[in-house]
C-alpha cells in the first residue's frame, strides 16, 4: 500500500536551483522566508543538518504575541540541486515534503513542492486511519460537487 | 489552553473527515449524493456491492459527519452535508497559503540578493 494523499504546489522564481536549493537548505537564508505570515524564524531558531538522517527543525515566532511553533523534520534525500526530501514525524499524521528544483533555462526554476503522508512505518496506528486520501483529487472533486 | 483544546478537537473532526474520503467507494457515495438524496438501495446499484457493505460505508461517512439520514419512515435516504467538507476545504487552503506566503516570501529574498551583488 503506498501512502497517496498529496498536496501540491508549484511556483516559478528567477534564480538558478543551486540558490534555490540552497536558500531552502542554509538557516541564514531560512531566516528570511521560512514561517507563514505573521511570525519569524530567527537564524537562531533554525537546525539544518543536511545529510539523510540529520534535523531539520524551525522554532517560528508569532510577531503578535510571541508564542512558538516548532516543526521537526529528518532529511530524507538532499540532491543539491535537483531534490530535498524530508518527513515531519510528528505532524498532521505525518507529512513527507519533496521539493524538486526544475531548471527551465532561461534563468528561472521550477519549485514544485509536494507533500504526501509517510511510509506506513512512520505512522502510529492512530496516523493510518488519517489523511490516506489524493487531497490534490479531493480539491478537484470539491470543486466539481460544490459549484 | 481551550483555544489548544478547539484545535485537537478541529484536527480531530479533519482526521474523520479524511479518513472518511480516503476510500474511492465513499468518494463516489458522496458524488452521488451530490446529484441528490438517495437510498441505501439506490446507492448500492452502481457499485455491484451488497447493501450491507454500502451501510458500512454510509456508517464512516455518517460518523465524518459528511452525510445525514432521516429518520422518517422506512427507506431513510441519505443526504449529503457539505459543512463539514468546507473545513477540510479549509485546512487544504490554510496549509496551501502558508507556502504561498513562503515562496512570496523568498521571491523578496532573492529580489534583494540580486540587489545586494549589483
Amino acid at each position: 500500500m503506498s501512502g497517496t494523499g498529496e498536496l501540491t504546489y508549484k511556483r516559478v522564481h528567477q534564480a538558478p536551483p543551486e540558490l534555490l536549493f540552497d536558500c531552502m537548505t542554509s538557516a541564514e537564508h531560512l531566516a528570511h522566508f521560512w514561517g507563514p505570515t505573521g511570525t519569524t524564524t530567527p537564524v537562531e531558531n533554525i537546525t539544518v543538518d543536511l545529510r539523510p538522517g540529520g534535523a531539520f527543525e524551525t522554532t517560528m515566532v508569532n510577531d503578535a504575541d510571541g508564542s512558538t511553533y516548532t516543526m521537526r523534520a529528518v532529511y530524507v534525500e538532499v540532491r543539491r540541486p535537483d531534490l530535498l526530501v524530508w518527513i515531519e514525524p510528528g505532524v498532521e499524521g505525518g507529512m513527507r515534503t519533496s521539493i524538486t528544483f526544475t531548471d527551465l533555462g532561461d534563468g528561472r526554476t521550477e519549485v514544485t513542492t509536494h507533500q504526501t503522508n509517510v511510509p506506513e512505518a512512520y505512522l502510529s496506528a492512530q496516523a493510518r486511519a488519517g489523511f490516506q486520501t489524493s487531497l490534490d483529487r479531493f480539491d478537484a472533486y470539491l470543486a466539481r460537487i460544490t459549484s | 489552553m481551550d483555544r489548544v483544546g478547539s484545535v485537537a478537537v478541529l484536527e480531530d473532526d479533519l482526521t474523520l473527515v479524511f479518513s472518511a474520503l480516503a476510500d474511492p467507494t465513499r468518494r463516489a457515495i458522496l458524488e452521488h449524493l451530490a446529484r441528490g438524496d438517495a437510498t441505501v438501495s439506490q446507492l448500492a446499484q452502481p457499485f455491484a456491492m451488497s447493501q450491507q457493505a454500502i451501510s458500512k460505508h454510509l456508517k464512516v461517512l455518517e460518523k465524518a459527519r459528511l452525510i445525514t439520514r432521516s429518520r422518517t419512515g422506512q427507506a431513510r435516504p441519505c443526504a449529503l452535508d457539505t459543512a463539514h467538507l468546507d473545513t477540510a476545504v479549509e485546512w487544504i487552503a490554510r496549509h496551501r497559503k502558508v507556502w504561498a506566503d513562503r515562496h512570496d516570501r523568498l521571491d523578496a529574498h532573492l529580489a534583494a540578493l540580486r540587489e545586494g551583488a549589483r
